[in-house]
């Protein structure tokens, strides 16, 4: 469980993340729509603290997360970035199994085979010795889903996943993604595929201007959004 | 015409002591400028700062200066307080020196490697709950160090016209040999062109080489 407590955010003059106060309750899977700019990005990175807040709060289980225990909380939360970060120098197989091995102290054979458990699960066993060069994005972005799941972490944050993905590669990660849903993970999804987010989220939060404007189930928020900036984002993406 | 070739000749016996040179100093210098470039990143206020000085220094002083200071300086100021120090050959300080001088230029292109690479791989790192130091030891520095590869050979191209400065200190490479033979025979012109060939046989086949393994790791 995540628990967000008044958390600031400022650049310079800019804020972008105003007191928000949250929780994201264990198995959820929550979805962060919203105009860019709105602060759901900089939401998302300060919950692993690649974001230093200016103030306020993220607890993970009831241990507040500082700079000291960072390293440590974040064996436990997951990151998928909209750019995938692979590790152009390792094949698909080493992305997975470099932090199982190099911080869980795995042995190599016990962190390969579970690697290709993964891989398989995600659908791309075949690649295992392929190198991110050689990967479309799609299959970038699922071998980096495996690279995060390889860790086992209880909480699976998405950075928008899919928006620098060519259309016809969005179904197949979005559909790991369900998957994972589906199994009981807890996932917190910024994303601007409202579809997905309809489909898969227990609750979805609309951020605006460092707030979180509105939020509610998805038939609730899609079907009668209550504030008028809800609906007029919701005007012009769906 | 003839004469030309003699130059050419005299100046080529000196090739393996400047190849052989510049490559000990090369390595000298990578190995060395890698720890540089580290303190200078490290998060020790102290370390950092010794490493800038170094760097500042050595770039900020000719490298004949610091020949001398090293082949020569060094050993009289110990004589001076009863040390009786004498380099047993003078090639060692020339290959510490061009060394230590070829580190301060290696730090800086080290550190523009790592700063090069994406700063979303350290957060892809850090996210997979690895430490600073993993994160730089496995993910890191190994793409750094790839960018960083090409500068690193044009700095031993660099370094093979550096040592040129060597002949001050007594080392008998391509520019000594030069040096020598028209001391004996007065055939100035012949004995430096002859010399400045003999460093473009060197410089400019190196130089396509290393624009060749460019263009080949960027594709690759």
């Amino acid at each position: 469980m995540i628990e967000v407590k008044n958390l600031t955010k400022q650049f310079g003059s800019q804020t972008v993340l105003r007191s928000i106060s949250e929780t994201i309750r264990d198995n959820e899977v929550v979805c962060i729509i919203g105009p860019s700019g709105g602060g759901k990005s900089t939401f998302l990175r300060c919950l692993v603290l690649l974001e230093e807040a200016t103030d306020g709060q993220v607890i993970v289980n009831g241990v507040p997360l500082t700079k000291k225990n960072a390293v440590l909380m974040r064996r436990n939360m997951g990151m998928v970035f909209q750019n995938f970060n692979l590790f152009p120098h390792m094949t698909a197989l080493k992305n997975i199994t470099a932090a199982p091995i190099h911080v869980c102290g795995l042995s190599r054979q016990a962190a390969e085979a579970e690697a290709m458990e993964l891989l398989d699960r995600v659908g791309l066993a075949d690649k295992a010795h392929a190198f991110p060069s050689e990967l479309s994005g799609g299959q970038k972005q699922r071998v980096a889903i495996a690279r995060a799941l390889a860790m086992h972490p209880e909480i699976l944050l998405f950075d928008e996943p899919t928006s620098a993905l060519d259309p016809e590669m969005v179904g197949e990660v979005l559909s790991v993604m369900k998957s994972l849903a589906h199994s009981g993970m807890t996932l917190v999804v910024v994303t601007h595929e409202m579809g997905f987010a309809r489909e898969v989220s227990d609750r979805v939060l609309f951020m605006d201007n460092g707030v979180i404007a509105e939020q509610g189930s998805p038939a609730e928020l899609f079907g009668a959004p209550k504030e008028e900036r809800t609906r007029n984002f919701l005007r012009m993406v769906l | 015409m003839a004469l030309y070739l003699e130059g050419v000749l005299v100046a080529l016996k000196g090739v393996p002591v400047t190849v052989g040179v510049s490559f000990a100093a090369t390595v000298i210098g990578i190995l060395f400028g890698f720890v540089l470039a580290i303190m200078k990143l490290s998060r020790s206020r102290v370390l950092g700062a010794i490493a800038t000085v170094y760097v500042e220094v050595i770039r900020g002083t000719p490298v004949v200066v610091q020949a001398l200071v090293f082949a020569y300086g060094i050993p009289q100021l110990l004589q001076a307080h009863g040390v009786a120090f004498k380099w047993d050959r003078l090639i060692i300080p020339a290959v510490l020196c061009c060394g230590l001088n070829s580190a301060a230029y290696v730090a800086e292109i080290i550190r523009g490697g790592l700063q090069a690479v994406d700063k979303g791989q350290t957060e892809a790192a850090y996210s997979l709950g690895m430490s600073h130091s993993l994160a730089m030891r496995i993910v890191i520095i190994p793409q750094a160090l790839k960018i960083a590869l090409p500068t690193f050979g044009n700095e031993f191209v660099a370094l093979i016209k550096e040592t040129s400065v060597l002949s001050y200190v007594g080392v008998v490479e391509i520019l000594r040999r030069g040096a020598i033979w028209n001391a004996k025979t007065f055939y100035t012109f012949q004995a430096y062109i002859g010399v400045a060939i003999v460093y473009m046989l060197l410089t400019i086949p190196l130089g396509r080489l290393i624009k060749y393994l460019e263009k080949r790791m960027s594709t690759g």
